[in-house]
């Protein structure tokens, strides 16, 4: 299997993946229906039958055996049950079948994702799939009947065709290796060879000989066949792969109807197909390149790489336009061309960022299964409600969602969500709601987890806080919402609550953590028997921000300017210490700690006088206190960079630094990490 | 091993052509230089596969594919051709020709040839 799949270029396996993953999405988006609805429909078969196939297709021809075994045994199972019209379905059953499919697939892709050989055993599931068709068969003898009329008119029609009971019709495309030469010519041989097996050919080009660029056209859009065979999918594309310098077969089974496509014809249809959802056909041409001509699919690696590059710019710009040199000189049109490169470079980052931008729809969707799987193992009755699935989120956020999204979904469904006689008991709806909905509020996203269930008990958080020593004041002293935050703190999280869901060694702090790295913020907000709504707040991008400069000594701190409230120059009367000496200021009546730079970067600084520097007030979710600096230099928008390898040695995590940017003359500025300096230094 | 002769009238060809097969493992039995000779090696030597030029003095490589499928209607005869030459080509290959390559090609395309015979 590893030559054969080694013979294949990378962006076949991408495109295969790709799509495979996708019709895995929609698969489940379709049983998920079913189940809801407590019934299917002749579409839903129909779609299923269709993925089923062209999946088995393409996996065969990236010679992935175990899936395209799986999917063949499926798209048997739905075949009949679509050919013999038979509505007396187990649906449970069915459901759970297609789901372990999917499941088996996605395993599968992801080691595929890895490097690693796709070696599942697909054996168990598929006998499990063909006993329940032959179950299906003893119960529906009937079918029998209606199949063999079908097949009756099939052959009506194909007998005036002049073809055999057993013809299957396929249509081919086949591209020959690069550099192989005489492209015609090796068309040519392919059809001597296939002679003996295929009959009523057609073929684009139609003329292989006297058509001079015949030979052109076909390394360049490959060879199209259309004809008839007794042998099956896999022999015939076996014949067809083994043809000298084959390097590439497309191969489907078409119905009778749509059988011999003129040149003309085979073109629309390779543009309209999907769009016409045409069920009648089960196509098999994954590989063909992306339908939608208006969209093309891009490597995020380079997506990234672009976005660098964009932010590369930007600071390049402001070392040239803001350049020491310039200083004092009449620059007219040198300004004006300044500021006109500005604009553009303001354009492009836009551009950019808003490719990267991506629904949050699918992430979402994903939770569907997660709550169908937990109601069934739970024996709770929870609907999942999802809005907002329009809201776009920058790729590389998106991606780190979806782990603490399902941690949380669990921990409702899990923890949140009664049981039904509990519900039934409180005189709530039998039926536990979880809503999950995503809006955009100008510079970030939030996105909301509600559920109506028992809500959180302060008391019960409380006293295990306090039994894991997590209590830092009086709980008299604490409002609900920092009662709540208590569950973020690692070690909150004890192996009590750990159930299959909820548990996996994962504890709240974990999401929290997930999501402060994509510089977000998380909140709880909970009313005993009324439910929880947990908020995410997260930037709609994380690669640029606005900054503010200041400086402390010779070295210059960016701090992200959505955390600053004010700044201000200390007055003496204001100051005041706690009862451990540390340094506070009174403003408007409430008393801030102060954070002196200077002390946590160990800089030396002429400002030590807390009159003489200035102080910035910024604020966490937890709380807002006041930096001290020698003074503050500007804004300037700057492209976050991570830490350098080289440096995380240092365990810069919780030094209170979260990146770092260059900076328009070219020096470097260290990004403040606001939450984490408050937990460190306060 | 798989054993091959090899027809061909530029001796630059022979030469490239057995050194390319046999760093991929095949055993060169004979060569010959034209189609006559070419058959008589053919019946001599029973070769698993023949590589055979197509332009070659006295006897050209569709009359010997011809002569040596008489001989054996199932040789794997491999027609080597060089660029426009795509009508001898064709006759070859309703001649019975297995395959054909075509001048220049590297020693990968020579050997994924002979291998797909």
């Amino acid at each position: 299997m590893t030559e054969d799949f080694n013979n294949y270029s990378e962006p076949m396996l991408e495109m295969f993946m790709f799509e495979t993953n996708q019709s895995m999405e929609q698969l489940e988006e379709i049983l998920l229906n079913i189940e809801s609805n407590s019934k299917i429909t002749d579409d839903d078969i129909n779609e299923i039958f269709r993925i089923m196939h062209t999946i088995k297709g393409s996996s065969s021809m990236m010679m992935f055996g175990n899936i395209s075994k799986l999917t063949h045994s499926l798209e048997d199972l739905f075949y009949f049950i679509r050919e013999n019209k038979v509505y007396s379905l187990d649906l449970t059953k069915l459901s759970d079948l297609v789901f372990s499919t999917i499941d088996f697939i996605s395993l599968e892709i992801s080691k595929i994702e890895k490097g690693e050989e796709p070696d599942g055993d697909e054996g168990s599931l598929t006998s499990q799939i063909k006993d329940y068709l032959n179950s299906l068969k003893e119960d529906n003898p009937t079918g029998e009947i209606i199949l063999s009329e079908d097949e009756n008119q099939h052959e009506n029609f194909i007998s005036k065709e002049g073809i055999t009971e057993n013809s299957i019709k396929y249509i081919a495309k086949i591209f020959f290796q690069e550099d192989c030469k005489m492209e015609n010519m090796r068309a040519f041989t392919l059809l001597r060879d296939m002679e003996e097996y295929i009959s009523d050919v057609s073929h684009i080009p139609e003329d292989l000989f006297d058509d001079n660029d015949a030979s052109e056209k076909i390394a360049k859009e490959g060879f199209s066949i259309s004809f008839v065979s007794e042998e099956n999918y896999e022999k015939v594309f076996s014949l067809l792969k083994d043809g000298m310098f084959v390097e590439l077969v497309e191969l489907e089974e078409i119905e009778i109807e749509d059988y011999k496509l003129s040149d003309s014809e085979i073109k629309e249809d390779d543009l309209e197909e999907d769009a016409s959802s045409g069920i009648k056909k089960n196509v098999n041409n994954s590989f063909s390149l992306n339908k939608n001509k208006n969209i093309i699919s891009v490597n995020v690696e380079k997506m990234d790489m672009l976005m660098d590059l964009v932010g590369e710019i930007v600071i390049t710009e402001s070392m040239v336009t803001k350049n020491p040199e310039l200083k004092n000189l009449e620059l007219e049109s040198f300004n004006k061309a300044a500021r006109q490169l500005r604009k553009l470079n303001n354009e492009l980052q836009d551009i950019v960022m808003s490719i990267r931008m991506i629904q949050i729809g699918p992430t979402f969707h994903k939770m569907h299964r997660i709550v169908r799987d937990m109601n069934k193992q739970l024996g709770k009755n929870t609907k999942l409600e999802i809005s907002g699935e329009e809201t776009e989120v920058d790729k590389n956020i998106i991606d780190t969602l979806g782990e603490p999204l399902m941690h949380l979904i669990r921990n409702s469904l899990d923890h949140g969500i009664e049981s039904k006689e509990e519900r039934i008991a409180k005189g709530k709806d039998e039926r536990g709601l979880i809503s999950l909905d995503a809006i955009n509020t100008g510079g970030d996203v939030v996105i909301s987890i509600q559920d109506d269930g028992k809500g959180l008990d302060r008391n019960k958080i409380i006293e295990k806080a306090s039994k894991n020593n997590l209590l830092t004041k009086s709980p008299e002293d604490m409002s609900d919402k920092e009662v709540f935050s208590l569950i973020f703190l690692p070690g909150f999280s004890t192996k009590e609550n750990i159930t299959e869901y909820s548990g996996r060694g994962v504890g709240m702090d974990v999401v929290k953590r997930s999501i402060e790295k994509v510089g977000g913020n998380i909140q709880i907000e909970s009313e005993m028997d009324e439910g929880t709504t947990i908020s995410i707040k997260i930037p709609l991008t994380l690669a640029i921000i606005d900054g503010m400069k200041i400086s402390v000594g010779e070295s210059i701190f960016t701090v992200p300017t959505t955390t600053i409230k004010e700044s201000f120059k200390a007055r003496k009367e204001d100051l005041i210490k706690d009862a451990s000496d540390n340094e506070m200021i009174m403003i408007r009546g409430d008393a801030y700690p102060v954070v002196r730079l200077h002390d946590v970067f160990n800089l030396k600084s002429e400002t030590e006088d807390i009159m003489e520097g200035i102080l910035v007030m910024v604020e966490t979710e937890e709380t807002s206190y006041c930096l001290f600096a020698d003074e503050i230099l500007g804004e300037q928008q700057v492209v976050v960079k991570p830490i350098p390898g080289y440096l995380r040695q240092y365990k810069v995590k919780d030094s209170g630094v979260a990146g770092c940017a260059i900076l328009g003359n070219a020096d470097i500025s260290l990004i403040l990490d606001i939450s984490g300096i408050a937990n460190e230094y306060i | 091993m798989k054993k091959v002769l090899i027809v061909d009238d530029a001796a630059f060809m022979r030469h490239t052509i057995k050194a390319m097969l046999e760093k991929n493992g095949f055993e060169i039995v004979g060569e010959a230089e034209n189609g006559t000779i070419g058959v008589e090696r053919y019946r001599e030597l029973s070769p698993d596969i023949v590589t055979m030029d197509i332009t070659m003095p006295e006897k050209d490589g569709i009359e010997a594919l011809k002569d040596i499928r008489k001989i054996d209607s199932n040789a794997k005869v491999l027609m080597v051709s060089a660029m426009g030459q795509e009508k001898l080509v064709k006759n070859s290959i309703i001649a019975g020709a297995k395959g054909f390559i075509v001048k220049p090609f590297k020693e990968d395309k020579l050997v994924e040839a002979l291998s797909k015979l």
